[in-house]
């Protein structure tokens, strides 16, 4: 009974307070993006300005495809590594563990630094080099969520079952844990690509064009239009989200019954 | 553990052998993480002419600019993880107990885009709110407050901390929430039924629990405040002086060093820092890990 007199108090001053310094600053940004010509009025000259510019479609593609890259990479190599680490990796795990956290150890300027003394010049000539980095970038991300996720399932007796039904290990992983931790995979493909999507210290540091960069660059023209870029892309990160969170939810919650 | 060393002898076959299933995650993360790593500490130790030095790191442990940097640097992620620490355990405590559902599913979404926003647009969106001519701004002004009447702008030190617990907040709230979620009902149950008050639940048995994860979480917004650049960059264009931005101009060759490495020197200066942040998660990992297994 107690807790029902905590809850609305806490939900109403949790709400307010994300109100104050989530929406108002992002409110105020939105209303400041649909300022007209001088800053009167209302309209959408600087939303369709930011269409007709220079490298609008050519960057945010670039972004888009490098996120989806980045995103399909993280899960091909973490996904059967996390499996193979609870199932039976046990003695590597804490160099594992280590290895994830190290991107987070490692400050981003730092990487980008030794990325660019380290790397190949066939890799530092192409684009393409920015999805390992944002792959490594996400890894403490990917490796909690799925960490978790395959912590809340019976990982052993699922395989056991599967495996003494007569599936191979690629159906076993592919029908029988993939979908069991599919929130943590959900998650884990969130974090990789909002992280991609949004990177700008390695790109900047190592001289690529991609969307956030881009934004920079266009921000010196036209500030309202930055703004008005800002709002886009935040509005469209949650709008993005938002949809795959609800779409995955759906799938998953045979699995959360389960268990 | 008995059990694990079992079952890998009833399936000797298949992908479940040794090291092997491991090895394109090993090569990954030597070549991409490990390798960059060692090649920056490497060259911040030499010279212009090539020869092994120390000289490189020399401005950064006398005073002078190099130092006052990792200063105004610890100082901005210590005051943001704080913020962020506090009252995104708060905002996971409520998520965790009271939404359900899609709510959650978006909330989630929401949380780890503002998280991740640590970039670009954050810092445009908060000129727009909080400018000189930002919306917020003028709006408190004509309700007879002005908040430029003071010191305050935007591109100060209070103007950073303020964006950057923007992103500080919701990473906690991702961070913190699963040790939430964590907490078994049944703890809380027992305790009850052992005839504990709600309160003291929380100053025995929970907030014990959650003390380690909350010290994680704490150095890990440290650390990524610490390390964060595109936001400072785009907001302060040099004004508040961060040991990132300062390599950024370096590499952009905007400033000029007479020693060429420096910036591999302040690269390294930032690991080491950052390293002693996230030893203190680890330790608290530790900790966590401890109260999951037993």
């Amino acid at each position: 009974m107690k807790k029902f007199t905590l809850k609305w108090p806490l939900i109403s001053i949790a709400s307010s307070f994300a109100f104050l310094t989530f929406v108002v600053p992002l409110y105020g940004a939105a209303l400041y993006s649909f300022r007209g010509e001088g800053g009167k009025g209302h309209s959408w000259v600087n939303y369709q300005w930011l269409i007709h510019a220079d490298g609008f479609y050519l960057n945010l593609f670039t972004s888009l495809k490098l996120a989806v890259l980045a995103g399909v990479l993280n899960l091909l190599l973490m996904v059967p590594t996390m499996v193979y680490l609870n199932l039976k990796g046990q003695k590597f795990k804490s160099l594992i563990d280590f290895l994830c956290i190290l991107p987070l150890i490692i400050p981003v300027v730092s990487l980008a630094i030794g990325a660019q003394v380290a790397m190949p010049e066939f890799l530092q000539n192409s684009e393409y080099e920015l999805v390992f980095f944002f792959v490594i970038i996400a890894l403490p991300y990917t490796y909690r969520a799925l960490d978790t996720s395959l912590q809340t399932v019976a990982l052993k007796t699922l395989v056991e079952a599967s495996r003494s039904l007569g599936a191979t290990w690629t159906r076993t992983i592919i029908r029988v844990i993939v979908p069991a931790i599919r929130g943590g995979i959900t998650g884990a493909l969130f974090l990789t690509f909002a992280l991609s999507i949004g990177e700008y210290t390695i790109t900047s540091l190592l001289h690529w064009e991609t969307f956030p960069t881009w934004t920079v660059v266009a921000a010196q023209q036209n500030i309202l239009g930055a703004i008005a870029i800002s709002v886009f892309s935040f509005v469209g990160a949650i709008a993005l989200l938002s949809i795959i969170a609800l779409f995955s939810k759906k799938g998953a919650r045979q699995v959360e019954v389960d268990e | 553990m008995g059990v694990v060393k079992a079952h890998s002898r009833v399936r000797s076959s298949g992908p479940g052998t040794g090291v092997l299933p491991l090895l394109p995650f090993f090569i990954f993360t030597s070549f991409f993480l490990l390798w960059p790593i060692v090649a920056v500490t490497l060259r911040s130790l030499h010279g212009n002419e090539n020869e092994w030095t120390l000289a490189n790191y020399r401005p950064i442990l006398k005073s002078g600019p190099y130092f006052h940097a990792f200063v105004v640097s610890i100082k901005l992620s210590l005051v943001t993880s704080i913020i962020g620490s506090i009252l995104g355990a708060f905002f996971a405590y409520v998520i965790v107990k009271y939404a359900r559902g899609k709510f959650e599913a978006v909330i989630d979404s929401i949380s780890a885009v503002f998280a991740n926003s640590g970039g670009v647009p954050l810092a445009f969106m908060f000129v727009a709110a909080f400018g000189v001519e930002g919306i917020v701004t003028t709006t408190l002004k004509s309700l007879g407050w002005d908040i430029y009447a003071g010191h305050f702008t935007i591109f100060s030190f209070t103007g950073v901390v303020m964006v950057y617990s923007f992103f500080q907040i919701p990473l906690m709230v991702l961070v913190f929430k699963p040790a939430i979620a964590g907490l078994r009902r049944e703890w809380e149950e027992a305790s009850t039924s052992l005839g504990a008050s709600s309160l003291t639940y929380w100053r025995r048995v929970g907030i014990p629990i959650l003390f380690p994860s909350f010290i994680g979480a704490f150095f890990l917004l440290f650390a990524g405040g610490f390390s964060a650049y595109a936001t400072a960059r785009a907001l302060t264009v040099g004004t508040v002086p961060l040991v990132p931005i300062i390599i950024g101009t370096l590499v952009d060759g905007n400033v000029i060093s007479d020693q060429a490495n420096l910036g591999d020197a302040l690269a390294v200066g930032m690991i080491v820092v950052a390293t002693i942040a996230m030893a203190g998660y680890i330790w608290a990992q530790r900790k966590t890990a401890k109260w999951r297994s037993s």
